[in-house]
């Protein structure tokens, strides 16, 4: 019983999917990432001014969006 | 011919004094061709046998037959005619070639020719015409779903079950048929009623049915006409649960971000068995649990997973249900559920069931661009020896966010799907969802692959992350920008 898309899977057997973290690490990332975030932002509050929104908030932000996507993931919620 | 069907309708008149059946309609032999239409005769089937298994919850038909080609042109496509009250009820519907089973299912579409009969045909379409003269042997199988009825309709707690069958002697045809018999397997030997058909009917002439252990066998009958129905009905035991499952809805979510594919299965169940004569007693129903006679209620369902399965649960509408036990193994990942409640006939038990695996195991790469394999079972569900009917499955695969160009194939008959946007945690856009429906599936189908591809951006995998840190960037700016306004009172600060 063959159909083309089974081919396809066929032909794909030496690379299946691997996610760039894995489940059981995925608590750790989330968590060091949200932390800096933390960290960053908190500098940030301390001293604001228009050289450290790029330099502080930028970072901060990026730790933050993708902390809380595998946070989230951690607990359970795969997005 | 006719003077055929004229003589068979009087002997099945005749055999009624035979069937010592409780039923509600006399089995009389009719025509369901109709009158307007008839399909080409360019073929006539040389040598059927057809066998009705009732081992299960649910009965299989099979039905080997060798077509001949009568027509001076090649013919290609054979059709099968169905009333439309059993045709509603016909699942699972396969067409092989016998002599070359592996090379797959033939090409089969219903089609109704005419608004004011009842009689609606399956079109077999072969794969090679079949050229003038010429013989091919084809094997056709479906399963008749809600078809076996509980006589008597309400039992005892303890008793054993009976159900009834009825169904024609004579295969259905939409050609003539010069030989053919129709062998019925029953699970036992405890078959109290039958229909006896008169032995002038027979070929052999021999009493009709001729039995052998739990099999009977209806026929010889030579040269029956197209559309000849011959009805006949058994009464056997049966004590089991007959597990209907009205709807079932399976979703299956895959995460790039998390490695995982979410399964959730939603089930609305009942029992199709004979109903409690009496209240139900729980002290009866204890007592006899430790010694597990048969039974015709539902007491629970084993739900093989595949090996990897984690974090199962099992909740219905009240919530979690305690009862159930899950064993990992590395061949497969055994859940076992009990239901809140043992089903007796007509009792109805809606629930979920969940859980996580790594989705390596069901995805693939391709090596050129961003395209994904994704290889799934079309249904899983629990596995049970007296087997499991679905009138309806409806199939969700939630892809993720930006997944595009979806293309699919599974062997399993579908009656519709579609493409939609399915929105649930750190969506913008929602995902892409692909629904699959099917009707009047059984548990045969569990082995059932799905293979879905799908194109993911490269760019459309950073969508979430990029959207919450825009966010929390806006956030810092407004910020600085509310800190930065000098709302003071009295001269500006000269620094």
């Amino acid at each position: 019983m063959s159909s083309p898309l089974h081919d396809v899977w066929e032909a794909a057997a030496s690379s299946p999917f691997s996610p760039a973290i894995g489940k059981n690490t995925q608590f750790t990332v989330g968590f060091v990432l949200l932390a800096i975030a933390l960290v960053l932002t908190t500098i940030f509050g301390l001293n604001r001014s228009f050289v450290n929104l790029p330099v502080l908030g930028v970072p901060a932000s990026l730790a933050f969006g993708f902390g809380a996507v595998y946070m989230i993931c951690a607990v359970g919620v795969y997005v | 011919m006719r003077s055929f069907t004229l003589a068979s309708c009087i002997a099945a008149l005749s055999s009624l004094a035979c069937a010592e059946l409780n039923l509600s309609e006399p089995l009389l032999s009719k025509q369901v061709l109709p009158s307007t239409f008839t399909p080409p005769q360019v073929f006539k089937n040389t040598n059927l046998v057809r066998t009705t298994n009732l081992d299960k919850a649910y009965p299989r038909e099979t039905i080997n037959v060798i077509i001949e080609n009568i027509d001076s042109k090649p013919q290609s496509e054979y059709y099968l005619p169905f009333d439309a009250s059993l045709l509603s009820k016909v699942g699972g519907f396969e067409v092989r070639d016998k002599k070359a089973a592996d090379k797959g299912t033939f090409k089969v579409q219903v089609v109704g020719f005419d608004a004011e009969s009842s009689t609606e045909f399956y079109r077999i379409h072969l794969p090679e015409a079949l050229a003038p003269g010429a013989q091919q042997t084809i094997s056709i199988s479906y399963a008749v779903l809600s078809a076996l009825q509980p006589v008597p309709a309400q039992l005892g707690q303890t008793e054993k079950q009976y159900v009834q069958y009825t169904f024609s002697a004579y295969a259905p045809s939409a050609y003539l048929t010069e030989k053919q018999r129709t062998k019925v397997k029953f699970p036992n030997t405890d078959v109290p009623d039958y229909t006896t058909l008169p032995a002038e009917l027979n070929d052999e002439k021999k009493a009709d049915p001729q039995k052998q252990g739990s099999t009977f066998t209806y026929g010889l009958y030579n040269n029956v006409s197209a559309g000849a129905q011959q009805p006949v009905s058994v009464r056997y035991e049966f004590t089991k649960p007959i597990t209907h499952a009205t709807l079932l809805e399976r979703d299956l979510e895959v995460s790039h971000w998390g490695g995982n594919l979410a399964s959730e299965e939603r089930y609305w169940l009942v029992n199709q068995g004979a109903g409690l004569k009496n209240q139900f007693s729980r002290v009866e129903w204890q007592r006899q649990l430790y010694m597990n006679p048969p039974t015709f209620a539902l007491k629970g369902l084993n739900l093989p997973l595949a090996p990897g399965a984690v974090d199962p649960y099992f909740t219905d509408d009240i919530g979690n249900v305690s009862t159930s036990k899950f064993r990992a193994g590395s061949k497969e990942a055994l859940l076992e559920l009990k239901p809140r409640y043992p089903l007796f006939g007509t009792w109805k038990y809606s629930f979920r069931v969940g859980w996580n695996a790594d989705l390596s195991l069901y995805l693939r790469k391709l090596s050129t661009a961003d395209t994904y394999v994704l290889k799934v079972p079309f249904l899983e569900g629990p596995r049970a020896g007296e087997g499991i009917s679905y009138a309806r499955v409806s199939l969700r695969v939630i892809l993720p966010e930006g997944a595009e160009n979806v293309r699919f194939s599974t062997t399993v008959p579908i009656v519709d799907n579609s493409t939609s946007l399915h929105k649930t945690f750190m969506d913008t856009l929602g995902r892409t969802t692909l629904t699959l429906t099917a009707i009047n599936l059984s548990d045969e189908f569990r082995d059932r692959d799905l293979f879905v591809t799908y194109d993911y951006p490269w760019m459309a995998g950073y969508r979430k992350p990029l959207v919450i840190a825009m966010g929390i960037f806006a956030v810092f700016a407004v910020t600085w920008v509310l800190g930065s306004i000098d709302t003071s009172i009295g001269k500006k600060k000269t620094v």
